[in-house]
């Protein structure tokens, strides 16, 4: 059950295996600012249960110690909403690329939203296609020339923050691996929160992105939110910001509800608790049938 | 006096001619008789024509029956429109509202003159005993129960039931309404009596349908999530579960789409719980790859596909058996997953706990392909005995094997332990990718390899499951019947007959359709000279699946058609006598002198 101890280290969550990422690649970033913030946490490692989809980034499972499930591109959502159901005393973490939760899981995200589970969904957004090698994201920019777009893409880019923000999620923030100690905080609030949190990394691509996107250029342009002076209760202003998705790089919190919804595992534990009281026993379900 | 009527009414979508129906089913059920309601609409989302049929029996039904004992007609425009599912036999009676406006001896049926037919005013009846046109179901049931002599107790029993929300004035109104029809019938004797003989069998009856059966057998067999997205004709699976689920701490996910379901339930299977999702073809469709998902990373699922007419959108309402190729062979990679398929409403409890054993023993997808007919169907039965039936929950692992655990280990069966989130030492990654026997990913052929044949291999118990088959008739009988689904039911009855004409026929029915269990087939078809395989498909899957692993003899054929309409048991038989005498004339001639 739920034990909290504060003697776990970070390593006690990195994993035996060697990450397949290429050198320098912004996952290897996400992973290690998981590890702290999850040793900040103090959950052992069997109670934590972390689902991805498929891309380089679904891969963020099989290196930490977690149960882990590395399933079908896009679907990470799902599975990681029926686990938190059946098992909500687990801590559940979801992951995975700009493609895996913005396009072909696109459909899943607001639906994980409006359900408002304990649940942090980290989204390593690196505006390309890593694993199938460049091809054209949902958050790359109008334009871009990528080996499906030789000539340009012709549509707009996806504004996560936006979108999520909309859907009404109760936790949106933004980090990167070029601010290290931000990003563990980030994902450290984010898994604290209790509720849906869901968290942009703009985690680059060395191999495939855009020179303009790489840890170098995000240091010196990033903005912190928090130094800006943004509120993190202040839901229209953080919409405000948002729309500087894709040109301004703003890091921290854009929205924490100040006061967290109901989850809904908890109006389950309600519901069932209400119900199991006047249930005929399993054994004798077909007793409903009878007719007198 | 009658051993079995089929009635069948039509109307237009207020007369309430389903509930009826529905009424009539209750009343036969706790008066102790058998029973299979099916109902039919038109098009119309409301409104529109509406048709039931009721099959009654003193002994238990199988399927829905055959042509019509007895008729009731609202409207004629809507009784002809269900055409094929309303026959009018010579025998039967036609009983039919005046102002329709026919003549009684000019009925619009073609080449079948009733035995006989009433005309009666039954909007005057409801009128004049309610006040209102609507009471003219009601007046039915009186006609009904006054002239086939089931309860006239029970009948009531049912109206007073229907309407006692509705308030005193409405249920004496009814009562009126019952009671006038009874009255007619009785000043209006048939000239045969049409009488139901006494009901024999004694204590209380079920009364429900598949899917709610369905639903029911999964709570039994300790399902505690279901993800789903509503689509016809397994919704019901759905909404029964809405209302029961979380009474065994269970959650039910209606979710965005089928594939957030069926991923939903692998997720609370990853958990360890037992899940379900249920759908209909295209909804397995989408379903697919992750079912992909569940084969390789060995989690157990149960799948329920409510077959109905397609492609596509095809019939939704109606009833088809064409999803066999789907179920068995929508898989990309080398994947044998466990198909299953109730042939009752009765069966799908044990068939529907079954899917969940083996999907837990065996950390596997299973899918358990029922259909419309008896997914909708309600159907009277006999109480189940569930004391003796099983439930397997899959093997975890021991202290001892948590200590250096590994998830997919290569055991001699095949299934390893298997742990989950929160078990301690249990950690392991569960992936799509191949894996190795820690979960490791791999890209090695030879470990690949390996893991298929671990993951094949372990399904190789459910070749030898002959209990999941039934056999019935003469062991050593030359003709043959295999079917399963809802058209099983239709073979079963159609057994008998063709024992009552002489014929030597013996059926087999698989419950499980795959795996094939080649060595039942080969010994059931030892005996065999010529043989149908029914099924309700264009193709007829179930036949060309069977001649991918055995040598089906040159004499069995397949006996299919698409879907809509059930088969009927006189049409088997006659098939039966068709094939059996052709076989005759080709052995006489195989006998013919050599010149
Ligand atoms: C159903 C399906 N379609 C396509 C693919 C191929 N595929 C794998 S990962 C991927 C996109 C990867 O991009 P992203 O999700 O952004 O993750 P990244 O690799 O950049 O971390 C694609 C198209 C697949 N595995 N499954
Ligand atoms: S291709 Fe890009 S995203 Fe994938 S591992 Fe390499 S650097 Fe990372």
């Amino acid at each position: 059950m739920t034990t909290a101890t504060a003697t776990l280290a970070p390593k006690a969550f990195k994993s035996e295996l060697k990450p397949i990422w290429c050198p320098g690649c912004g996952d290897f970033g996400v992973v290690q600012a998981l590890y702290r913030a999850l040793s900040a946490i103090g959950r052992p490692a069997h109670e934590i249960a972390f689902i991805s989809g498929i891309g380089c980034s679904s891969r963020i499972p099989g290196y930490t110690t977690a149960y882990g499930f590395n399933s079908v591109h896009g679907r990470a959502l799902p599975i990681a909403q029926g686990l938190k159901m059946a098992r909500p005393e687990l801590l559940v973490l979801a992951a995975g690329g700009d493609g895996d939760g913005f396009s072909i899981g696109g459909g899943h995200l607001p639906h994980a939203v409006r359900r408002n589970q304990n649940i942090t969904y980290i989204v390593m957004d690196n505006q390309i296609y890593g694993l199938t090698k460049g091809q054209l994201s949902p958050t790359s920019p109008k334009g871009l020339k990528t080996v499906t777009s030789v000539d340009g893409s012709l549509e707009n880019p996806v504004n996560p923050l936006m979108y999520v923000l909309t859907y009404g999620a109760p936790f949106v923030a933004q980090g990167t691996p070029a601010d290290l100690p931000g990003l563990v905080e980030i994902i450290e609030a984010a898994i604290r929160y209790p509720g849906f949190a869901f968290v942009n990394v703009q985690s680059p691509c060395v191999t495939f992105g855009e020179p303009e996107q790489q840890i170098k250029t995000q240091k010196a342009t990033m903005e912190s939110l928090e130094g800006m002076g943004h509120d993190p209760g202040n839901l229209i202003e953080a919409l405000d910001l948002s729309r500087a998705y894709g040109t301004t790089l703003h890091t921290g919190l854009f929205y924490r509800s100040p006061e967290p919804p109901p989850t809904f595992d908890s109006l389950v534990h309600e519901r069932q608790q209400r119900m199991m009281a006047d249930a005929l026993p399993r054994e004798r379900i077909l007793e409903q049938f009878i007719q007198r | 006096m009658s051993r079995s009527l089929v009635i069948g009414m039509a109307g237009s979508g207020g007369d309430g001619i389903v509930s009826a129906g529905e009424s009539l089913i209750g009343a036969c059920a706790s008066e102790g008789y058998y029973a299979i309601m099916t109902k039919s609409f038109g098009s119309q989302i409301r409104g529109g024509e509406s048709s039931c049929r009721v099959r009654l029996a003193v002994d238990p039904v199988l399927n829905s029956g055959g042509a019509l004992d007895v008729a009731v007609v609202l409207s004629w425009d809507d009784f002809l429109k269900f055409g094929a599912e309303l026959p009018v036999s010579g025998r039967a009676m036609v009983v039919y509202d005046t102002r329709t406006g026919v003549a009684a001896d000019d009925l619009p049926l073609v080449g079948v003159t009733p035995a006989e037919v009433f005309p009666v005013p039954i909007s005057d009846l409801a009128r004049e005993a309610a006040g209102t046109d609507r009471a003219k179901n009601t007046v039915i049931l009186g006609l009904l129960a006054g002239w086939l002599g089931i309860g006239q107790e029970a009948t009531l029993r049912g109206v007073r039931k229907k309407f006692a929300k509705k308030g005193a004035e409405l249920i004496e109104a009814n009562e009126r309404a019952f009671h006038a029809g009874v009255a007619y019938a009785e000043a209006h004797p048939t000239a045969e009596s049409r009488k139901m003989d006494p009901a024999t069998g004694s204590g209380a009856k079920l009364l429900t349908d598949g899917n709610d059966m369905c639903a029911a057998a999964a709570i039994f067999a300790g399902c505690k999530f279901y993800g789903g997205y509503p689509i016809t004709p397994s919704t019901e699976v759905m909404q029964f579960l809405s209302r029961e689920i979380w009474k065994y701490g269970g959650v039910l996910l209606q979710a965005e789409d089928e594939i957030a379901g069926i991923g939903a339930a692998l997720g609370a299977s990853f958990g360890g719980k037992k899940a379900m999702t249920a759908t209909s073809g295209p909804g397995l469709s989408l379903k697919s790859e992750v079912l992909g998902l569940a084969t390789i990373a060995e989690l157990p699922l149960v799948v329920v596909d409510v077959q109905r007419g397609g492609p596509s959108t095809g019939m939704p309402t109606k009833s088809e058996q064409a999803d066999l190729f789907q179920a068995v062979f929508s898989a990309h990679g080398d994947v044998v997953r466990p198909v299953l398929a109730p042939t009752t409403v009765g069966d799908t409890f044990t068939t529907t706990v079954e899917a969940f054993n083996i999907a837990e023993q065996y950390q596997t997808p299973v899918i358990l392909l029922s259909d419309q007919e008896i997914a909708q169907r309600k159907e009277v039965l006999d109480p189940i005995d569930t004391s003796e039936i099983q439930l397997i929950d899959r093997t975890l692992p021991t202290d001892a094997e948590l200590e250096n655990y590994q998830r997919f280990q290569l055991t001699p069966s095949g299934v390893s332990p298997i742990s989950h989130p929160g078990m301690e030492g249990g950690n392991y990654l569960g992936a799509g990718i191949e894996h190795d026997e820690h979960g490791a990913p791999t890209a090695s052929g030879r470990v690949h390899a390996v893991m298929n044949e671990k993951r094949i291999k372990k399904l190789g118990p459910l070749h030898k499951r002959d209990d999941l088959f039934r056999i019935e008739g003469n062991e050593n009988a030359p003709l043959a019947l295999v079917s399963w689904g809802s058209s099983a039911g239709v073979c079963r009855e159609a057994v008998q007959l063709a024992a009552d004409r002489g014929l030597d026929v013996k059926l087999l029915v698989p419950y499980l359709l795959y795996p094939v269990n080649e060595d039942i087939y080969r010994r059931f078809f030892a005996s065999v000279v010529g043989g149908l395989v029914v099924e309700q498909s264009h193709l007829g899957q179930l036949y060309r699946i069977l001649r991918m692993y055995i040598d089906v003899p040159g004499g069995v054929v397949s006996f299919c058609r698409s879907g809509a309409n059930p088969f009927r048991p006189k049409e088997i038989v006659a098939e039966l006598r068709d094939l059996a005498l052709g076989l005759q004339r080709t052995l006489g001639e195989s006998r013919q002198p050599q010149e």
